[in-house]
């Protein structure tokens, strides 16, 4: 080895020595990768390192899962946080405010859920006595409506074009006039308000009739209770508000009055009605229904009898003296003369002597309610009878009228119009309301409204009567602002802001308050100070409760004032000429008056009976039809007078005879902001007919000339893709026929008495066997659902209520139109029987969380896979979209996501999303999920505090909802729970458990009680053994085949 | 009587061996079988009529692809498919063209086993229509999904994100296997069967640009009696891998709607009639393209009238066989006592949809009971119809299975109906694009008679092949053996 220079650095020993090999080596630019210095047999070795190496590339993505934070889907963005955290809120959990959701003048008490200061969902407030913790479709779909995107967002000037204006012109200028008004006490001021019962607008008022002593105050309401009140008032001599108390009545007789749907009260007398109709009760009560149009009362009634709105009358009538003459019921002296002809009149109806049987066999323990659409006389004879079977003061009691010396809505409309139209009025404030659309049209009030010097609109929208006002302003929401308001009952309800308000929104009280007051007062002052003038105790405890406790009217049975004759003009009714046909307007299921036509949630809702979405139709029972030669939407011109009004066809069996139901409210579109919407497919369609509503006989037309127009067009359902009823089709009818009565058990009651465990044995198939070792779920939670189909009325507050808790996306009428709505869960309906008058059955559907789910089997991709506590479980983000466990599902639950239903939902409306339920994309399948982020809220903290659970502690967004109490959920291993022993239940059955899909889910059967040994029979008598030679179909194991029983 | 006569007289079709002609008829030798064969690839003239064809293919297919662009961009919802039918015309038109893709590896992999010498002259032809076809059926499961981007999730990759593999239980996923497979198999299948015909195209080459590109292709084939050996032995084994493949592929997609739980698709009887079906709509689109191509090609003497009436015998069988079936559900469906899957079938024949139903059936089991009729067997116009029919016939068996069985299940509320929207109509349309596109490109750059088989088959390559009645009798015994 050569010297070594001392400075030199070197690399190695090979460099050092400057050897032969590595002088090759270095002047060789690629030396390593020369094939020929791989090692020998290097063929076979190169294989075997490919394959290792694409193995081990496999065996790479087995790491553990950290959150890696180069994976590329999601943009980053970053959050602000509270800098300090508001006292008494956790973050990311939801608190509950009492509140109250008000609509024609009667409080829907709520409460308000909301996540970090916005409300996503409104459920009934359970401590107050109106609601219990039921609440209707509207006041749940409230919410939406306050995020609703075409609300108006300030005031703005109506006159030659929109153009907006603050606040303070708009004051400057009400001032002005309302100064120039005092002058002469108000003479030409008028206001026209919507109805309500609040106290506080009531003192704001007060202080305005003391300002202008002779200002006129109205109040209108398209939808209406005033014939009760006239009625009231013939009857008892001042109006009176009938209380039911349906949980103590046995035969409950209802002259076309919807209590259950349309009425105000209806969550309350839906639970009491479910309590009262409970089979394994004590007594179970009877309910008939005498009415044209098919109400959800109707669908609900044991003996339903459709004849024409103004037959109910006679038929009335005759009731009474059939009461009379064969029950010797004691009815008032004055009635005597026309009972007689009214017995003639009524003769043709054989049902009448049956109801009046039924009525005197229940004296103490009936009731009698006639609904808004009949008029006073049957009130007032309707209190008479009440007073008469001893029913007042049982089964009905009766309140003062709160507003006893207002004027009748129609009255009122009419005569402000007359003065406006005559010029007298010279200031006008619209206190809500949109009369322009909805008052009569032989009033003539959008035509009156612009002779008014000073006109303005308080609304939500700038709508059809804020476009003919001078001015329009901002209405608050409810759940943006303080108010009040009073129940059905009577009792104190306060409204509190659960929002910053959105917009520049004021109360009607505010407003006023503000106008008088020269400074913005605000609600709370107005509420706090009535409530303080009131002495009506605790304000905390009160807004915290969200009412006042024990401030209900008063009740009391008041003695018939003995004033009112009626004669046979009352009764008297001819049908229709040839070629005519009776006409009933309706307030609509969804829409009520119009108020909620941009509303998307009650849009898309299916209506309870005709399953009609985004529009309205006229109702036309088959017969009719077919006699008018017009079919499923065929379009008809309705002539009476001088009014006629275009609408298409719905079929609807059970409507009375050569009379058609006109719902109202639809038909709308006044701003471009909705027409946008419309285009969208997110605004509705539909038919106004308020143009063919007079004021004289507000709900009926007599007589109305029915004419085809050759035009057709497209009604939208969720169910029945075919005409009427369900097919069109005779082989499917019949399959069908064969299947309904095991999807949907019923019996009679004496049946049921009879034959307990009917529904059991409407199915008989092997015995169930598995191919393989099941889980077993006899450990930990095993969630269970049941649903009391004898409970259910179909109102669908349950769809609202799922489609608020899951961020359930509508779709519009055209998706709707393909089949695709997303709801998660439906109530099916189904007629049986006479097509002129078929029983109705309401059948709520959502995910049955089978055991052996067949969704799971067949997703490629493990997207739905089972939980361990029983829930067939949804994982979004693996969805890749087969939709094969869609079509795998025997109960048609799933929703699939066609398009991207999220992607253009306005900025505003997201505030509704519920933050705990993911958002779906477009592309994945969607179901129910027994609400499973309410059970985690509820299991998760229980854990931590190592307790159980709790029976009734978690409770589904549609059982929450529900007013009849129809729908349990619950631990089916916990022995004592009501899940439990409502699958153990006698009635208890599990659709298409032959398959062996073992569902989470039973029915508990139907049972009807229509009396007069009116029973079905069942499928097996008293002597039917226990050799069914396998199981039955409500108990556990399985074939795929199913034997009829 | 020479074979030129036979040919003219057309009774090459006859079962009686002593008088039946050799398999290709008129006065070809090698040279001329090659020449002609090769003629087509080689002409620098493209026939108008090709380009013709291939302008409006691949127009067509271009529409498929703006259809497929305008899906993905918008959502599934631009189909018809709704709440109760969750598949419509994709996954019809899936199983019709799978369906379509079973003739060409039952030619050449099942008849190949038995010895069937007569497929040589159609089995290149109808492989490449099964790759074809396959290509076709490939597109619709993998654009029909919700969420495209994600259909990766259906392979079992493993993967950091995904931490789990897909749901082996599900018939979707045996049929990403299956299918899978059974195109890989089939392409190696083809490809081999190209390699020493791609030779004779590179050695025949004229320009550079030919023979380097078929001489890539060739692998380097030199005819060499190793090679041919080698060549023998593989094709033999891919042969015996194929023949299993053609039977499972129907059948596990079969399994999509036999597994499910839906009366009228919940039933064991699917994979033999499924497979059945195939082979008869497959065996029909063969007959179809043949029948055009050989008259456009002039290559009546090499795909006879003897192939195409063993090919509508093959119809016949199987449309017997699949009317057989539709019996026999309607037999199960009453004998069964289900009252949901008895509904289910008089729905499919009496419901809304029965139109589809009849038109299935008409197609299916009446139009190819013609074939008992010697004289409309070996009819080309006979067989052109009876072809189409054959293949509207079956595509609308999947339609009547997919659609009408979904569109009323169980639950009567949520019945429905499904209509095809202008997209899925475009769709359909454009996968016949697709296909004919892919089909013309193959006509004229690779052979369409597979040109080393046939001359295996010739007389000429028998002993005693310069004495034609003593081949003759030499074939006469060795068919008579087999």
């Amino acid at each position: 080895m050569p010297p070594v220079d001392p400075k030199t650095y070197w690399r190695s020993l090979e460099e050092l020595g400057d050897t032969e090999a590595f002088r090759r080596h270095e002047d060789n630019e690629f030396a390593e990768l020369l094939p020929e210095d791989l090692p020998a047999g290097s063929r076979r070795r190169f294989l075997q390192l490919m394959g290792a190496s694409l193995a081990l590339a496999g065996v790479s993505g087995c790491v553990p899962h950290p959150n890696n934070p180069t994976w590329p889907r999601w943009p980053k963005t970053k959050i602000l946080p509270h800098a300090y955290r508001p006292d008494g809120t956790d973050p990311g959990k939801p608190q509950y405010y009492a509140t109250t959701f008000e609509m024609n003048g009667v409080a829907k008490p709520v409460l308000a859920k909301s996540y970090d200061g916005r409300p996503i969902k409104i459920e009934g407030n359970p401590e107050h006595p109106a609601s219990r913790g039921g609440a209707d479709a509207f006041a749940q779909a409230s919410v939406l409506g306050m995020y609703d995107p075409t609300r108006s967002t300030g005031p703005a000037r109506m006159s030659g074009g929109e153009t907006a204006a603050p606040w303070s012109d708009f004051l400057g200028d009400a001032r002005q006039v309302l100064r120039v008004a005092e002058r002469n006490g108000g003479e030409n001021l008028r206001i026209l308000a919507e109805a309500s019962s609040s106290p506080s607008l009531a003192r704001v008022r007060a202080e305005w009739q003391q300002r202008f002593p002779r200002m006129k105050w109205y109040e209108w309401e398209p939808v209406s209770r005033d014939a009760e009140r006239d009625g009231t008032r013939l009857a008892f001599g001042r109006p009176m508000r009938p209380l039911y108390a349906l949980d103590r009545a046995q035969v409950i007789v209802s002259l076309e009055d919807d209590f259950l749907g349309e009425h105000p009260n209806a969550m309350v007398h839906t639970r009491d009605f479910a309590h009262a109709r409970n089979p394994d009760g004590a007594h179970m009560c009877r309910l008939f229904a005498v009415e044209s149009f098919f109400s959800l009362t109707g669908s609900n009634a044991d003996s339903r009898h459709p004849v024409p709105s103004g037959a109910v009358t006679q038929v009335a009538f005759a009731v009474a003296a059939a009461l009379a003459n064969e029950h010797h019921v004691e009815l008032p002296a004055e009635l005597s003369p026309v009972l007689s002809a009214a017995a003639q009149h009524g003769a043709h109806h054989p049902f009448v002597s049956r109801l009046a049987e039924e009525l005197a066999g229940a004296r103490g323990q009936g009731l009698i309610c006639a609904g808004p659409s009949q008029p006073a006389s049957v009130h007032a004879l309707v209190a008479a009878l009440n007073v008469a079977l001893g029913n007042a003061g049982t089964t009905v009691s009766y309140a003062a009228d709160p507003a006893g010396d207002r004027a009748g809505h129609v009255a009122s409309i009419r005569e402000l119009a007359r003065d406006m139209g005559a010029g007298q009025v010279k200031a006008l404030f619209l206190l809500g309301g949109n009369p322009v659309f909805d008052a009569p049209a032989d009033v003539e009030f959008g035509d009156a409204l612009p002779h008014v010097e000073f006109s303005a609109h308080l609304s939500p929208y700038r709508d059809e009567t804020s476009q003919k006002c001078k001015w329009h302003l901002p209405r608050a929401h409810t759940f943006e602002a303080w108010s009040d308001s009073r129940s059905w009952d009577g009792t104190w309800t306060f409204a509190q802001p659960i929002i910053e308000p959105l917009y520049e929104g004021r109360t009607p009280a505010e407003l006023l308050a503000s106008l008088a007051a020269d400074r913005a007062v605000t609600g709370r002052e107005l509420v706090e100070a009535t409530f303080t003038a009131a002495g009506a105790g605790n304000w905390r405890a009160s807004v915290h409760d969200g009412f006042v406790k024990g401030s209900a009217y008063a009740t009391s049975v008041p003695a018939l004032a003995g004033s009112w004759r009626p004669t046979t003009a009352d009764f008297t009714w001819t049908e229709p000429s040839a070629g005519a046909c009776e006409v009933v307007f309706r307030p609509d299921a969804k829409i009520w008056d119009g108020r909620f036509y941009s509303n998307p949630w009650l849009q898309e809702l299916p209506d309870p009976m005709t399953k009609l979405t985004w529009d309205n139709a006229a109702l036309v029972d088959p017969a009719t039809a077919r006699d008018l030669g017009v079919g499923m939407g065929d379009m008809i011109r309705l002539t009476a007078g001088n009014h006629t009004v275009d609408v298409p066809v719905y079929l609807m069996p059970g409507q009375a005879r050569r009379s058609i139901a006109l719902p109202l409210g639809y038909g709308r579109g006044f701003s471009r902001r909705m027409s946008e919407r419309g285009r969208e497919g997110k605004q509705g369609g539909g038919f106004d007919v308020y143009p063919f509503r007079g004021s004289e006989t507000p709900w009926r037309v007599a007589s109305a000339t029915v004419a085809r127009t050759g035009g057709h067009y497209a009604l939208v359902t969720t169910q029945d893709h075919h005409a009427i009823p369900n097919v069109d089709n005779a082989m499917q009818a019949s399959g069908q026929a064969q299947r309904l009565p095991e999807l949907y058990r019923e019996a009679s009651l004496e049946d049921y008495k009879h034959h307990p465990e009917f529904a059991k044995h409407k199915v008989h198939h092997p015995p169930l066997v598995s191919l393989w070792t099941e889980h077993d779920y006899e450990t930990g939670h095993k969630w269970g659902m049941a649903i009391d189909l004898s409970a259910c009325t179909g109102c669908s507050a349950c769809v609202i209520a799922c489609q608020a808790e899951n961020n359930i996306q509508p779709v519009g009428k055209k998706e709707v139109s393909h089949g695709r709505e997303m709801h998660w869960i439906r109530v099916d309906r189904y007629f049986s029987g006479d097509i002129e008058n078929p029983k109705v059955a309401h059948q709520p559907i959502t995910c049955h969380q089978c055991e052996n789910a067949p969704c799971e089997q067949v997703c490629p991709v493990a997207a739905t896979i089972h939980s361990a506590e029983g829930l067939n479980d949804m994982v979004y983000n693996r969805c890749v979209g087969t939709r094969y466990c869609s079509n795998n599902c025997p109960y048609k639950v799933r929703r699939f996501n066609y398009f991207n239903n999220t992607r253009h939902l306005p900025a505003v409306m997201k505030m509704a999303q519920n933050p705990d339920v993911t958002v779906r994309s477009r592309g994945v399948m969607e179901k129910c999920t027994y609400c499973v982020q309410r059970i985690k809220a509820v299991t998760i903290p229980a854990r931590n505090d190592r307790r159980a659970v709790r029976d009734g502690e978690i409770v589904p967004a549609c059982a929450q909802s529900c007013p009849a109490e129809a729908i349990v959920f619950g631990d089916l291993n916990d022995p004592k729970s009501r899940v439990r022993k409502a699958h153990d239940h006698d009635r208890a059955y599990a659709m298409l458990a032959e398959l062996n899909v073992k569902p989470r889910t039973r029915f508990l059967a139907k049972v009807r009680n229509p009396g007069g040994g009116a029973g079905h029979g069942v499928d097996h008598g008293n002597d039917h053994g226990a050799d069914h030679g396998g199981g039955h179909a409500a108990s556990t194991a399985a074939a795929s085949t199913g034997v009829n029983g | 009587m020479t074979t030129m006569s036979l040919a003219n007289s057309l009774t090459d079709t006859s079962e009686d061996v002593r008088t039946r002609p050799p398999l290709i008829l008129g006065d070809n030798d090698f040279a001329s079988v090659t020449e002609k064969v090769c003629r087509v690839v080689e002409t620098s003239k493209t026939p108008k009529a090709w380009w013709a064809l291939f302008g409006l293919s691949a127009t067509v297919m271009t529409m498929l692809l703006a259809m497929i662009g305008y899906l993905f961009y918008t959502g599934v919802g631009v189909w018809g498919v709704n709440n109760p039918v969750g598949w419509g015309f994709a996954i019809v038109n899936f199983v019709f063209w799978v369906g379509i893709g079973h003739a060409g590896t039952l030619i050449s992999a099942i008849l190949y086993l038995f010895r069937q010498n007569w497929r040589t002259g159609i089995n290149r032809f109808a492989e490449a229509m099964t790759i074809f076809a396959v290509i076709c059926a490939l597109v619709f499961p993998g654009i029909h999904v919700g969420r495209v981007w994600m259909v990766w999730f259906l392979f079992p990759i493993p993967d950091q994100q995904l931490w789990m593999w897909p749901n082996f239980r599900s018939p979707l996923l045996w049929d990403v296997f299956a299918v899978g497979t059974y195109f890989t198999v089939s392409l190696l299948f083809w490809y081999m069967g190209l390699i020493p015909d791609i030779a004779t195209l590179r050695d025949r080459a004229k320009t550079k640009l030919r023979e380097t590109a078929y001489g890539v292709f060739a692998l380097g084939w030199r005819g060499s009696n190793r090679h041919w050996q080698r060549y023998e032995r593989a094709y033999l084994i891919l042969a015996a891998l194929a023949t299993p493949l053609v039977l499972s592929v129907h059948s596990v997609v079969s399994f999509d709607f036999a597994v499910a739980q839906l009366p009228g698709w919940h039933t064991t009887i699917f994979p033999p009639y499924f497979v059945a079906g195939a082979i008869f709509s497959g065996f029909a689109m063969v007959v179809f393209l043949a029948v055009i191509a050989r008259s456009i090609y002039g290559l009546q003497e090499i795909i006879t009238m003897r192939h195409l009436e063993n090919m509508n015998k093959i119809i016949l069988a199987t449309g017997s066989m699949v009317g057989y079936a539709y019996a026999m559900e309607f037999f199960i469906a009453w004998y069964g006592g289900n009252p949901y899957e008895s509904f289910a079938f008089q729905n499919r024949a009496f419901g809304p949809y029965w139109w589809a139903y009849w038109i299935m059936v008409s197609c299916n089991v009446i139009s190819p009971q013609l074939y008992w009729f010697k004289k409309i067997r070996t009819s080309i116009p006979a067989m052109l119809v009876i072809a189409f029919f054959v293949n509207v016939g079956m595509w609308f068996e999947r339609f009547v299975i997919t659609v009408t069985s979904l569109a009323a299940d169980f639950l009567p509320s949520a019945w429905g109906m499904y209509w095809p929207t202008w997209v899925d109509i475009l769709t359909l349309v454009g996968s016949f694009g697709l296909f004919f596109t892919l089909f013309l490109l193959f006509i004229r750059w690779l052979p369409m008679v597979a040109m080393a088989e046939i001359k295996a088959i010739m007389p000429q390559a028998h002993a005693h092949s310069h004495d034609p009645h003593a081949e003759r009798e030499h074939r006469v015994l060795a068919e008579a053996v087999r």
